[in-house]
């Protein structure tokens, strides 16, 4: 009995986890491709570091981090993938997401500035949330985008 | 150097591999499912294997430190019907001479009707069952069933499953830590591919009996007829006990009454009655 009321908990999980996870991931999608298209006619680039600077007669740094958890779904197919290896599909657009959105939220920063370019923009991305050697804990990750916007 | 912004492209993301979540959750499940039933039934046999290679001593030592013996020490009001199911529970073992090791009946006073047979050659029954048993051939029939699986080594079996059983899911607990829903879905799995066990073994015990009981008694009469009486509803819900360890239905009987005529086995004969100081308590 006990089994069965834990089939139940775990089957309702899962599904709130994949359907709310499919509307949260399809509103973020729809957001990200909006903002994309009004911030394109700004150059974000990479070069900068080594190259010579564009002439300008300013420069700031931009930051844009973001943070996004999986949901049940995601972590549990994770772990059956886990067992066979191989491509982790689920969390492919989780990262995907985070890349965008801390690329946006340097790129609106910049803008909001008066940046005529981004350069040398360079993203990281990392694990949080997690006890230490472990993987208990909450799956989440973390993406900073940051470059020099020029003006 | 000229600037030319580069959408991403609206259907071809490469950063995100074009699979629906559920039909890779389906092909990973199915895979995970597929495995542990193959690797439990591979391990769960050579379990088996290794079972029927214990000797009587060690069978005897693995029952004392599993058997909740304090459970079972039965009053002295119950010790007239402790040694009638005893002497006929022994005289059922010598008939089919599965004397590996000699059978010890322990009396459970409690009102579930039910018995069971724990290693060593345990067998413990309850006064329900006593009460609720009309004639010797129903109880003899419940404790020859008992004794197939004792016969059978199913106890020492499930035991050595239970262990394969343990190993796998926290082998995969180990190796992927918390993983709350995937050790249910493989203890499921297990629990599935064990339910496939207790079936046969189930059915070969019943069998077991049902011989045991031609040998005693020459006829089959009236020994399912306690099964036939739990059929029936019960309303007190007394028999429930029984069936929720032995999956019985009518199937079961109709399986025992073939192979009875199949074999030309009498199913009509003499009843032979409970002693009165036994039944009538
Ligand atoms: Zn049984």
């Amino acid at each position: 009995m006990s089994d069965l009321i834990n089939v139940i908990i775990f089957l309702g999980l899962l599904a709130l986890g994949y359907f709310s996870g499919t509307y949260f991931e399809q509103q973020h999608y729809k957001s990200i491709k909006k903002r994309e298209k009004k911030t394109l006619y700004v150059p974000t680039v990479t070069f900068g570091a080594k190259q010579a600077m564009p002439e300008a007669r300013d420069a700031a740094l931009f930051a844009g981090s973001v943070v996004i958890g999986a949901d049940y779904f995601k972590t549990f197919v994770s772990y059956l993938r886990n067992l066979v290896g191989g491509r982790v599909v689920v969390y492919e657009s989780l990262l995907d997401r985070g890349r965008r959105e801390a690329l946006l939220r340097m790129k609106e920063q910049a803008i909001a500035w008066g940046a005529t370019q981004v350069v040398n923009v360079r993203l990281e991305s990392s694990n949080i949330g997690q006890q230490a050697g472990s993987n208990k804990g909450m799956m989440a990750i973390e993406v900073i985008a940051y470059g020099t916007g020029v003006k | 150097m000229k600037y030319t912004p580069k959408e991403i492209p609206e259907e071809v993301n490469v950063n995100v591999t074009r699979v629906h979540p559920l039909v890779n959750f389906a092909y990973l499940l199915g895979t995970t499912i597929g495995v542990s039933i193959l690797i439990y039934l591979g391990l769960g046999f050579a379990a088996a294997q290794l079972t029927t290679r214990i000797s009587p001593e060690m069978e005897i030592k693995i029952g004392q430190s599993l058997f909740p013996k304090g459970l079972f020490s039965s009053s002295l009001k119950n010790q007239e019907r402790l040694e009638y199911v005893q002497e006929l529970a022994t005289s059922l073992q010598e008939d089919m001479g599965a004397t590996r090791i000699p059978i010890t009946v322990h009396l459970w006073e409690n009102e579930a009707l039910n018995a069971a047979i724990f290693p060593g050659g345990n067998i413990v029954v309850t006064t329900g069952l006593l009460d609720a048993v009309e004639t010797e051939n129903e109880l003899a029939f419940v404790l020859a069933h008992e004794l197939g699986h004792f016969a059978a080594r199913d106890t020492l079996k499930g035991l050595g499953r239970s262990l394969v059983f343990v190993f796998v899911t926290s082998a995969i607990g180990l190796g992927t830590q918390d993983a709350g829903g995937l050790s249910a879905v493989v203890s499921t799995s297990g629990q599935l591919t064990n339910l496939h066990f207790r079936i046969r073994q189930e059915s070969a015990a019943d069998l077991y009996a049902l011989e045991a009981i031609i040998r005693r008694y020459q006829h089959g009469g009236n020994s399912l007829d306690l099964f036939e009486r739990i059929k029936v509803k019960d309303s007190r819900g007394k028999f429930e006990e029984y069936l929720s360890t032995h999956p019985l239905t009518q199937d079961r009987i109709d399986e025992l009454n073939k192979i009875a005529a199949q074999r030309g086995w009498l199913m009509e004969g003499e009843v032979t009655a409970m002693p009165e100081n036994i039944s009538n308590w």
